[in-house]
């Protein structure tokens, strides 16, 4: 027994260091990924950005404005992708608890609905946009917040309910079984037992859905519209951050140029406040989460 | 025996698929008494009792013949409210399941569910059960604190006093003390052998020693086949079952 593990002992021993080097070197690269981008936005936004930039809506001439802000995008993207992320929790958590707890894990509706949402999580954004888009004429809508909250919406959907669904079925069947035992419904379980032991795997779901729809570019373009004002209404057209910055980066001035840096620089701290005060939330609700 | 046999099980059978784990299986358990199912790991104890409050309807794939009649009820019938069932029993499970919340409301979540409403009501009954699970006294400072905080014995205690606080006829467990240290599983054991002036308990065991104490009366079921059942004296002192004797001294486990 010890000749056998003494003689390999040099090779999984070299095996073990590279597996460690390898590692090590996934995370450096990460990390500078990271740091790149966050500096080059920084670093390229410090020209443009200006108190005016949040407060103000674009003035000043040219195209897209050299001076004011970006006000009317950043409370667009606010409003749509809070609406947007509203209107797919509202999908997402019926159906994740639909599948969890109203239908066995081998059912074929439940095997059938998650591949159809894993395929809906691999759509590209642009197709969501361009169904919205044919949708929108359809219905007779114009370019508006409305078309572009349901276009993201659906967009956020399959990534909310998936994550949530995860999440659920991490919950031992024992608790609900528990909770079925002292006589509650389904309904009883869903709502008192299962929602309070996933909820902090709830609020990650809802965050990576609202990061992924407050980013996104290509599913607003053709339905949400870009404005220089801020929208009053569903169903006024609305500007947001990541079409600001493509429309500004796609101009030959460079003065609009660095303004798109800075509309980048404020759309990262948005996610950025957005998920910390997700993960203060969170806290809150792990307190009674049974491990 | 005292009165009539709350449950009455009925040529019963399930089936997994094509796996039979219960074989016609005809039991009436004796009221207020403690009534202990052993066999060896496998042989369907747990499919038997978990058949008795219907939480086989949440197993996949499981198929029920036969009929267990609760006080004369038949609880598999298609008109019987499977919520009223389970509320006449108080479930303790292998591994302690408290539900993500405090020590109080995983008490007070059975009596809420079942329409106790007015705050007073609801505080006297947890504190009246959590006496009778001889937890009280441990937990009276910090019933606010989150129940996953408590010792796995304090646990069990307390899903024992979350049982019955739906004030349920039936106890059922489900092997309650395995999870257990030896003073937890003591204390356990305890409370049951007081409970049983009040209620009926059924309790699966794969322990001998553990049906030993606790036993009024005993089945023993291998291999999904009911083989013996009886007062648990006269089975320990006289099995009439080779099988069970081989598994009362320790021949087949």
């Amino acid at each position: 027994m010890n000749g056998i593990a003494d003689r390999n002992i040099g090779g999984r021993k070299r095996a073990d260091l590279f597996f460690r080097v390898l590692a090590t070197a996934s995370a450096a690269v990460v990390l500078l990924a990271l740091v790149l981008i966050l500096g080059t936005i920084l670093w390229k936004s410090v020209p443009a950005l200006s108190l005016s930039m949040l407060t103000q809506t674009p003035k000043g001439g040219f195209y897209l404005g050299k001076e004011g802000g970006i006000l009317n995008a950043i409370l667009g993207s606010l409003y749509l992708a809070i609406g947007a992320t509203v209107l797919a929790f509202l999908l997402s958590l019926p159906l994740a608890l639909y599948l969890n707890l109203y239908k066995s894990r081998t059912s074929r509706t439940a095997v059938w609905t998650r591949f159809f949402l894993d395929v809906l999580w691999g759509v590209p954004s642009i197709v969501y946009g361009a169904f919205g888009f044919i949708v929108m004429l359809a219905l007779g809508l114009r370019a508006s917040l409305l078309a572009g909250m349901l276009t993201v919406a659906l967009l956020e959907f399959p990534i909310m309910c998936r994550a949530v669904d995860e999440v659920m079925r991490l919950v031992p069947r024992e608790l609900t079984e528990a909770s079925a035992a002292l006589g509650a419904t389904r309904f009883e379980t869903a709502a008192k037992v299962m929602v309070r032991q996933a909820a902090p795997g709830i609020l990650t779901g809802v965050l990576l859905a609202f990061g992924r729809g407050i980013g996104d570019a290509a599913s607003v373009l053709f339905t949400a519209g870009f404005t220089d004002r801020v929208p009053v209404s569903l169903s006024d057209p609305a500007a947001t951050l990541p079409l600001a910055i493509f429309f500004q980066l796609g101009t030959p001035f460079p003065e609009v140029q660095q303004r798109a840096y800075a509309s980048a620089a404020v759309l990262t701290l948005v996610i950025l406040i957005i998920s910390l005060a997700g993960r203060a939330l969170g806290r809150k609700v792990t307190r009674h989460v049974v491990k | 025996m005292n009165g009539p046999s709350p449950i009455s099980i009925r040529n019963l059978s399930v089936f997994y698929g094509d796996l039979q784990v219960l074989k016609d299986v005809n039991l009436d358990i004796p009221a207020k008494k403690i009534t202990v199912i052993i066999g060896p790991s496998g042989c369907g104890k747990t499919t038997l009792l978990k058949s008795l409050n219907r939480l086989l309807d949440t197993a996949e794939g499981a198929r029920i013949s036969g009929q267990v009649l609760l006080d004369g009820e038949d609880i598999y019938a298609p008109r019987t409210e499977v919520t009223r069932i389970r509320k006449k029993m108080g479930l303790l499970s292998q591994r302690p399941q408290v539900l993500p919340m405090s020590i109080h409301d995983n008490v007070a979540y059975g009596p809420r569910i079942h329409g106790l409403r007015s705050k007073k009501d609801v505080d006297r009954r947890v504190e009246h059960y959590l006496k009778v699970a001889g937890l009280w006294e441990e937990v009276k400072d910090r019933l606010h604190e989150p129940a996953s905080g408590l010792s796995v014995g304090q646990q069990q205690r307390l899903c024992l006093a979350r049982g019955l606080a739906v004030e349920p006829e039936i106890i059922l467990g489900d092997e309650p003390t395995s999870a257990l240290d030896p003073p937890s599983s003591q204390n356990v054991e305890r409370r049951l052998m007081e409970l049983k002036q009040d209620y009926t308990v059924v309790v699966v065991t794969h322990i001998l020693r553990q049906a030993r104490r606790i036993a009024d009366y005993l089945a023993f079921l291998y291999l999904g086949e009911l083989i013996e059942h009886g007062p648990a004296a006269e089975v320990f002192a006289n099995p009439k079952h080779p099988r069970t004797r081989a598994y009362l001294t320790g021949e087949i486990s």
